[in-house]
């Protein structure tokens, strides 16, 4: 009887547990956001401006030419390093190397960043006046012509279920036998990942060193609010692969702080021989 | 016996919820391994105090440090502060799972980096931290907690030390809150570091590793010399105000206005950038200065 009982205890505690995780985020009555503005981590939209705490003589002035000591550039990359000349840059319009995509967000300045639709974030950057869209749902790079920002395709990332059975070791089903996310592997998203192709070739600094249309940028984005100010801010991490130009893929980070309008936003065109 | 059922079934309700609620909070993401750094970070030259928010009393004990002071017999074997020594040197990193040693339950985690072997324990099992009169060390006393994906962990207890490679001081007082995010098989740590007595407002600054199960790392076997071996038994370098002959060789070198590379809050933003056109820059006669690497 006791044996029963313990029998019929544990059948509805998974019952229940598995019924508990079909209401979760796959189930009928919590249903995925249906636009990437509705799912969104967090609100990064608004008034941004980048603090340079590392890198300081690389971001805040325009390095000597040649200068790549923490740049992992292989000998083509060198010799186009060694090439570089910002007047002839200037004169033939591709002032705006600098500004692209690999580069724009290490350029000291102001950034606006606004949902242009429900799908697309869109951040405006004062510096070089440029602007780039994070396009959320699977986008694919369009056959268009590459451009300084190329094509950014976005998603919010961490919410990939976390890598754990039913606690005994073995997987856990629903009631028909399918694969079931528990309520312990569910987990929210909480950073925003943005996978950028297409880029025209620009510049990883000011000095011109370079990366290619080959090059691929991947960029994490997480907010936090410090404990000390209770400023907000955004850490950017940057992982920048270039085969062309680089011997392994060069990790680059910025962050910003969040500010209450638009004061001091400052938009200045794309000038290949000044830090902004 | 029929009593024994309910009471059962509630014990089996109980003690879900207990493994659910138990003290040590399972991990959001596994941060354990091997981590081999990518480090490309700055501030290796004497009178570099850039994108460094310092007050004066912090600008005027960095200006006394003298680069012999890393040769006295006490400093040679001496790790750097973790959140210094995570960043700079050689910081190759093992993150394990730090397990209470009579229970075998987990309680945190536990960082170890290469140069001169500094280990970290985070502890997440709500322990608080000690007295304010508890002793100091290079790592500190850590508690953290998951902000959904993120460790953040709060540091306390810390020596005093340094910001850089180069004597730009930390106080006692100051403590560290850091962010710990994994992104595949990348990790970066952020660090908020709170300086009443050196700095004016919070100084943050990131580092990454990539996963790399292969890495081994080695022991860091250090030897103190005698006294008197390297510097002259009873004096300690350092600069009187005023007198350190080396510190515009890093502005002139690189053509940055002296009052620039002093940092402050103010140079850290870009509105500083026009600042530093009205600004004096000495002609670049300089082509070496002092340098440390690790």
């Amino acid at each position: 009887m006791a044996r029963r009982g313990i029998l019929l205890v544990a059948a509805v505690a998974l019952l229940l547990s598995v019924h508990a995780a079909g209401q979760g985020r796959g189930g009928a009555q919590n249903a995925p956001p249906a636009t990437a503005r509705a799912a969104a981590a967090f609100d990064m939209t608004g008034y941004w401006v980048s603090e340079v705490t590392e890198k300081w003589r690389y971001r805040m002035l325009v390095p000597d030419k040649g200068d790549y000591q923490m740049v992992p550039l292989n000998p083509e990359g060198r010799k186009v390093a060694a090439a570089w000349d910002p007047a002839r840059d200037q004169a033939s319009g591709e002032a705006c190397r600098s500004y692209g995509a690999v580069g724009l967000l290490q350029v000291p300045g102001r950034l606006h960043i606004t949902w242009q639709d429900d799908n697309t974030l869109r951040l405006d950057a004062d510096s070089g006046t440029q602007t780039r869209l994070f396009r959320f749902g699977g986008s694919q790079p369009p056959n268009a012509e590459p451009s300084w920002q190329g094509h950014s395709a976005a998603m919010w990332g961490g919410g990939e279920p976390r890598d754990r059975r039913d606690g005994f070791g073995g997987p856990a089903q629903d009631p028909t036998g399918r694969l079931a996310v528990i309520p312990a592997q569910r987990k929210e998203s909480d950073y925003l990942k943005v996978t950028t192709t297409r880029m025209r070739p620009g510049y990883l600094q000011k000095n011109g060193i370079p990366y290619s249309g080959n090059a691929l940028l991947e960029e994490y984005f997480d907010l936090f609010s410090d404990p000390y100010t209770k400023n907000t801010w955004v850490a950017l991490t940057q992982v920048v692969t270039d085969p062309q130009y680089l011997i392994e893929p060069l990790i680059m980070h910025a962050h910003f702080k969040k500010l209450p309008d638009a004061s001091g936003w400052d938009p200045t065109p794309c000038r290949a021989d000044e830090p902004r | 016996m029929r009593a024994t059922i309910p009471l059962f079934a509630l014990l089996v309700l109980l003690a879900g919820a207990a493994n659910a609620q138990f003290a040590f909070a399972p991990p959001a993401v596994d941060l354990t391994g091997e981590w081999a750094p990518r480090v490309y970070n700055t501030h290796m030259d004497i009178g570099d105090y850039t994108g460094m928010p310092i007050n004066e009393e912090g600008r005027l004990r960095a200006q006394s440090w003298h680069p012999d002071q890393l040769d006295l017999p006490e400093n040679l074997c001496r790790p750097h502060p973790i959140d210094h020594g995570l960043r700079v040197s050689v910081s190759q990193l093992r993150i394990t799972n730090e397990l209470d040693p009579e229970t075998r339950l987990p309680v945190g985690l536990r960082l170890h980096v290469w140069w001169q072997e500094p280990e970290q324990v985070i502890y997440m099992d709500g322990r608080p931290h000690p007295s304010p009169n508890a002793p100091h060390k290079w790592s500190g006393f850590s508690t953290g907690r998951w902000e959904r994906n993120t460790l953040v962990y709060r540091t306390t207890h810390l020596k005093e030390a340094y910001l850089s490679r180069t004597g730009v001081p930390k106080s006692p007082k100051a403590e560290v809150t850091t962010r710990m995010h994994r992104y595949g098989n990348l990790l970066t740590i952020t660090f908020i570091i709170h300086d009443p007595a050196y700095l004016t407002q919070p100084y943050i600054r990131e580092s990454s590793w990539i996963l790399d199960p292969n890495q081994v790392i080695p022991t860091y076997p250090c030897e103190i010399t005698p006294e008197g071996a390297i510097v002259p038994a009873g004096k300690v370098p350092s600069f009187l105000p005023g007198q350190n002959d080396v510190l515009r060789d890093f502005p002139t070198e690189y053509g940055i206005p002296f009052e620039a590379a002093l940092g402050g809050a103010e140079t850290m933003y870009p509105e500083y950038i026009k600042k530093m056109k009205t600004m004096k820059v000495a002609p670049r006669t300089t082509t070496e200065h002092y340098r440390r690497t690790q």
